[in-house]
């Protein structure tokens, strides 16, 4: 039995988001309400994948210069360094400690990266109507979803350095632009993998037509 | 026509669904996004500088992406590399300029590694130590831009901005002045040594030096500049002079200058004027007389001690200098004299003239005519003679005098010759020196051997007495002191055994069970018994007188 099984939208039937009661659409666009929990029904997020590929594209504009410009900027007895993610992971690494330089690597170079490219995979699989391995990119979508709040590491460690080391004549630690963008792709990516719909990756092609633009 | 179509036959319009705006506002955040992105990445590219490179000897405390370059304390750019030139003997620094200094990257723009840094004149630099080495930048003049420069090995010691100007001196020999040796005016510190170099020819070292403003304007075409280098000692007829302008020129080296007073007020001279640099002060300011006047004297008496250079006098004040001391042989070859030449330099004295005859000192500087008749008549009607004298006694340095001899024979001045003769007059150095010689020889005649004998006579007497004290000090030694000792000994034993019978004494007659004591004590009781008897005799015979003859008889009842 390789059929996959029937979904509420091919069934012509409506999933309340809230309390997940399954109800008979009012009409071809406006669904209504649902007569459980009173609110408002949609076979489908609206704009889903416009929405999320906007945010996608807003994200991986802004991780360029979150890895170009410098996150922190070390004054210390007259000399100045400014530092880059990946200039900091270089150092971490060269003054011995890659266990640090790993997770930062990891939690700040390749996981905004990772959900860059997930995310749009989903986007581009959605959209192409495909339905193999629907499994696996739910599961993906699920991780995207979780990973996503864990990002903020480096956002956090900067805040925290900044506060901390302000030890004015001697040693200061001044967050730089970089900071800003990386924090933006963290929101962009949270935002965008939010905006998904995972229940598209379910949908086959003809069913999807009406739905998105 | 119109009855018979047929309604049914007209074709339904369509309703098309109206499309819901198809681009979703949410596409603002991503043009939002990349507006910003290309902003700063324009930003940043406008804000690139030119990227330039330094070519060190060796790259002191340089690090990439740490070390600055400034001017004036201010960051003007990075360094971002620091390697190795090709052939492994220089370092190539490579430095990215920020974008308002792009246009001081000028071919003379000079480039030098500042560090904490000890010298004589003072300690510079300490910031350094905190926050590392940084490379110090200067400004060109020149209009060309360039890229590679060649950093400087010391930094420059005149920075561009300095108000002054930079002249050239020369001089045969460096001596112990470098870069940096301090020139003095007045002992003031007016600028200092900022490059030397041999001239194009190899025969002299052209040093370059910077007055600073306001000492600058004190500079004129006829300013001397002199050697001030250590300490100057000279010993001559003036004595020994003992001159240095501080002591950092003293350690290190130094120059000074001055304008000398004969020379008239004159503007400034212009940058990179060319001097002479003398070798002391007193050379430096020797007028340079363009007016001298060259006579020769013939002496009749020694002239040891008066050698070229010694000063010649006018009345006491320095007026010129002997250029030439030898001998002459007259044309007859019945005698040899001395022959001194030597120069007066008119002008030097006309100097000294006193204001309101400054008028009459201009037209002697102008006409040699006016100056020699005024030499004829000094000579002829007021005696002027020049005289041998010594300038000092000790060294025996002589100079010569020209003074007033009323009395002196009648003499005259030939100026037809070439170099006129001056009428000389005797030295009275003879006189004194036969006086010192005078007491020389008392000295000399004192029996200063004779008494020297006695004195060791005495002392040799003195001595021997003393020895024979000696002796008899050691004879007492030896002699008498065992014989005493032995004595004393004896005596020590004789007291001991003293001692030792009275202690037996006290045993014997003294102790509580004393023999003697107990003897005593025995006797005493048999005396006591014999005296009892007595008594009972006595008694007896008493009551029994006949007992005498009869003998005791037996008591009756």
């Amino acid at each position: 039995m390789t059929t996959p099984p029937l979904t509420a939208a091919e069934a012509g039937l409506v999933s309340c988001e809230n309390c997940s009661l399954l109800s008979r659409p009012v009409g071809a666009d406006d669904h209504g309400y649902c007569p459980r929990c009173g609110g408002a029904l949609e076979q489908r997020h609206p704009h889903s994948i416009q929405y999320t590929w906007a945010l996608v594209i807003a994200a991986a504009i802004c991780y360029i210069p979150a890895n170009v410009l410098p996150v922190l900027t070390t004054n210390a007895l007259g000399s100045s360094e400014s530092d880059t993610i990946l200039g900091g992971v270089l150092l971490l690494y060269n003054t011995g400690s890659w266990p640090l330089a790993l997770i930062v690597l990891i939690a700040s170079v390749m996981v905004p990266l990772g959900k860059l490219i997930a995310l749009s995979y989903l986007l581009i699989s959605v959209q192409r109507g495909s339905v193999k391995n629907n499994h696996d990119r739910t599961r993906l979508y699920r991780l995207v979803e979780f990973i996503g709040r864990w990002s903020m590491l480096d956002v956090f460690v900067d805040t925290f350095t900044v506060a901390l080391i302000q030890l004015q004549p001697l040693m200061s630690v001044e967050p730089g632009p970089g900071v800003l963008f990386f924090a933006a792709v963290v929101v962009l990516t949270m935002i965008a993998a939010e905006s998904f719909d995972p229940r598209l990756i379910w949908d086959t092609p003809n069913v999807r037509q009406g739905h998105h633009g | 026509m119109a009855e018979s179509s047929d309604p049914q036959d007209v074709p339904q319009a369509t309703v098309v669904p109206q499309r819901r705006a198809r681009v979703s506002i949410v596409w603002i955040i991503p043009i939002l996004a990349a507006v910003v992105a290309v902003g700063i990445a324009v930003q940043r590219i406008m804000n690139e500088g030119p990227t330039i490179t330094i070519v060190f000897k060796a790259a002191e405390g340089l690090e990439a992406g740490k070390t600055t370059i400034k001017y004036k304390d201010v960051a003007i750019g990075t360094v971002t590399k620091v390697e190795l030139s090709k052939d492994h003997t220089k370092v190539v620094v490579r430095a990215k300029m920020s974008k308002d200094a792009a246009d001081l990257m000028v071919e003379d723009a000079k480039f030098w590694v500042v560090s904490a840094r000890v010298t004589l004149s003072g300690v510079s630099g300490l910031g350094t130590l905190l926050s590392g080495n940084y490379i110090g930048f200067e400004v060109g003049k020149s209009e060309k831009e360039r890229k590679e420069f060649v950093g400087l090995e010391v930094p420059p010691i005149i920075t561009g901005g300095q108000p002054g100007r930079q002249f050239v001196l020369r001089t045969e020999n460096l001596g112990s002045l470098g870069i940096g040796s301090p020139i003095y005016f007045r002992r003031l510190q007016a600028g200092q040594v900022i490059a030397y170099d041999l001239s194009a020819d190899g025969k002299a070292v052209d040093l370059k030096i910077f007055v600073n403003a306001p000492y600058d304007k004190y500079v004129n075409p006829g300013t001397r500049f002199w050697n001030a280098s250590g300490i100057d000692v000279s010993m001559g007829a003036g004595g020994v002079e003992v001159r240095t302008e501080s002591v950092i020129a003293i350690l290190a080296g130094g120059l000074a200058f001055e304008t000398p007073a004969y020379v008239g007020a004159a503007a400034p001279a212009a940058a990179n004027t060319a001097f002479t640099l003398y070798v002391d002060k007193a050379t430096a300011m020797k007028q340079p007389d363009p007016i001298s006047q060259r006579y020769v004297l013939y002496f009749n008496e020694s002239l040891r001690g008066l050698s070229v250079g010694a000063p010649v006098t006018l009345l006491g004040l320095p007026g010129g200098e002997v250029i030439d001391v030898g001998l002459d042989l007259d044309p007859a070859k019945t005698l040899i004299r001395g022959r001194v030449e030597i120069v007066t330099f008119p002008e030097r004295l006309i100097a000294r003239l006193h204001k309101e005859d400054a008028g009459l000192g201009r037209d002697l500087a102008k006409s040699a005519q006016e100056r020699r008749a005024l030499i004829k008549q000094l000579v002829e009607r007021r005696g002027l003679r020049a005289q041998l004298r010594s300038g000092n006694l000790i060294t025996g340095q002589l100079y010569v005098a020209l003074d007033y001899f009323p009395d002196a024979p009648k003499a005259t001045v030939d100026w037809s010759a070439e170099v006129p003769t001056m009428p000389v007059v005797a030295s009275t150095l003879p006189d004194l020196e036969a006086k010192l010689s005078s007491i020389v020889t008392k000295l000399e005649q004192l029996p200063l051997e004779q008494i020297g004998n006695d004195v060791t006579k005495v002392l040799a007497t003195l001595n021997t007495t003393l020895e024979g004290a000696t002796s008899a000090l050691k004879n007492i030694d030896s002699d008498l002191m065992p014989p005493l000792k032995s004595a004393i000994e004896e005596l020590r034993q004789a007291v001991g055994s003293a001692n030792q019978v009275l202690a037996n004494t006290d045993a014997t007659l003294l102790g509580k069970d004393a023999p003697a004591q107990q003897e005593l004590r025995d006797a005493l009781q048999e005396v006591a018994a014999a005296a009892r008897s007595v008594r009972v005799l006595a008694d007896y015979l008493d009551r029994h007188p006949e007992a005498l003859i009869r003998g005791k008889t037996e008591d009756r009842p």
